[in-house]
């Protein structure tokens, strides 16, 4: 389980090792981000999720320079594998998150898989998707006790500096 | 030219070729003739004046902006505070010590006292091959060829030992590690050990030497050619054929560059440590 990425930096170790060795691990982390890119949430296992985070996080920092900076060009066509989502990248997903300088994505855990095996499982989405909230959305009511009792003291304040000034 | 001179200092002219009869009229137009002339007595003699030694390397080093590679701390868990109170140690020794910018392929000459060394002190001029370490064990590394024989110090920068790190000559090369110097022709690694320092331009680009090195033939300490050391200063086609050379690529792993999590972004941690240097610095 990681905690932060910094936590987890010892010896030169960053990632999981996953898939059959570093090329292999890398590959199938481009598949899942273009994946991610083209529905915007994605059901995977926990920890292809978690390790792709890291990137699509990252992915977005570098649309974000625009499509005329030849870095973030390169790496945008290496991690899409399927190139018509380059556009979507730099003219949908980067003008979205520009107020934002990091938090792009969320993830959460979903039940253990039953039909395969018993691995976990886990949704990743990019923030601000037109799919239905991932988490109930909180209601905000006026007419509870605590807001009915705090509505009246700031009232009482407000009215307490008018007289004082 | 020479009749000019011989009107306007008559009497130096007259008693020189008195006492000096085989010197001729060429030898009159030295300097030191010259400067015997304007004075009353001429028999006196007038030492020349000092000639001033304006170092230009020295200067260049202020009017650059430059934060020795050793202050950026490395990227891992350890402590942030270490690293701060290593760098006051490192200003508080730069106040008494110039240590000047230098890359690796410029040329150095350490002062360092050494116990055993006739008169204490010993001086070592070479070429940096390696910077290595950070903060307070930062070291770099000298190469010098002296009497056939390859010598290579490595001098940590905050020894206390250190007394002088001389810039003799500034410059960069294509690659920032240049051990493979190890294996090339000795002349490539051979520096003058009585060398003037060479005066490099105070402000803009540090000047880059695009020179290619000739290497002995194989075996080598490294294996050069392969992609994990990304030699650019290695004139490869001279010795290793076609075949070889594809061979070894082999052991490519063009997915480096794309990996995100590899890499360590320092421009930030570099304005902010640089503005705290030259604070402390200054005062």
């Amino acid at each position: 389980m990681r905690l932060t990425l910094q936590m987890l930096i010892s010896h030169g170790r960053v990632a999981r090792r996953m898939g059959l060795g570093p090329e292999s691990r890398i590959n199938m982390l481009r598949n899942i981000l273009t994946g991610l890119v083209r529905h915007e949430r994605i059901e995977t296992t926990l920890a292809r999720a978690d390790e792709v985070r890291f990137y699509a996080e990252k992915l977005i920092d570098y649309a974000k320079k625009g499509d005329t900076d030849e870095k973030a060009m390169k790496m945008a066509s290496f991690w899409l594998t399927e190139k018509d989502l380059v556009p979507k990248l730099f003219k949908v997903l980067a003008p979205r998150f520009e107020t934002q300088t990091n938090g792009y994505t969320r993830m959460a855990r979903l039940p253990n898989r039953t039909n395969l095996d018993r691995a976990k499982m886990a949704v990743l989405e990019y923030k601000g998707n037109p799919f239905p909230p991932l988490y109930p959305v909180k209601k905000e009511n006026e007419l509870t006790l605590i807001n009915q009792l705090l509505k009246g003291y700031r009232e009482d304040m407000a009215q307490q500096l008018a007289t004082k000034a | 030219m020479a009749a000019c001179c011989r009107n306007l200092h008559k009497c130096a002219h007259y008693l020189r070729s008195v006492r000096l009869q085989q010197i001729q009229n060429e030898r009159l137009l030295s300097t030191s003739s010259c400067r015997l002339a304007p004075s009353d007595k001429p028999g006196k003699f007038i030492p020349p004046s000092k000639p001033v030694i304006i170092d230009k390397a020295q200067s260049a080093t202020s009017q650059r902006k430059f934060l020795s590679p050793e202050f950026i701390p490395p990227r891992q868990r350890t402590d942030p505070l270490k690293f701060s109170m290593e760098r006051k140690d490192m200003i508080r020794r730069r106040k008494v010590l110039d240590i000047p910018e230098f890359y690796a392929g410029s040329i150095l000459a350490v002062t360092m006292t050494d116990p055993n060394a006739n008169g204490k002190v010993n001086r070592f001029v070479g070429i940096c091959i390696q910077r290595g370490g950070k903060g307070l064990g930062a070291t770099f590394v000298l190469r010098n060829i002296i009497d056939n024989q390859g010598v290579e110090i490595c001098y940590e920068l905050y020894n206390p030992r250190i007394q002088q790190v001389e810039l003799l000559k500034l410059e960069k090369r294509l690659d920032d590690n240049l051990l493979y110097l190890r294996d090339a022709l000795p002349e490539y690694s051979t520096v003058e050990p009585n060398m003037k320092p060479v005066p490099a331009p105070s402000t803009g680009e540090v000047p880059l030497n695009k020179m290619k090195v000739r290497m002995r033939p194989k075996p080598w300490s490294k294996r050069w050619e392969r992609p994990k050391y990304n030699v650019q200063g290695i004139a490869f086609e001279q010795i290793l054929s076609a075949e070889q050379l594809e061979h070894a690529q082999k052991w490519a792993q063009p997915w480096l560059q794309y990996d995100m999590l590899k890499e360590y972004d320092t421009s930030r941690i570099q304005e902010e440590i640089l503005t705290e240097v030259t604070r402390e610095m200054g005062q």
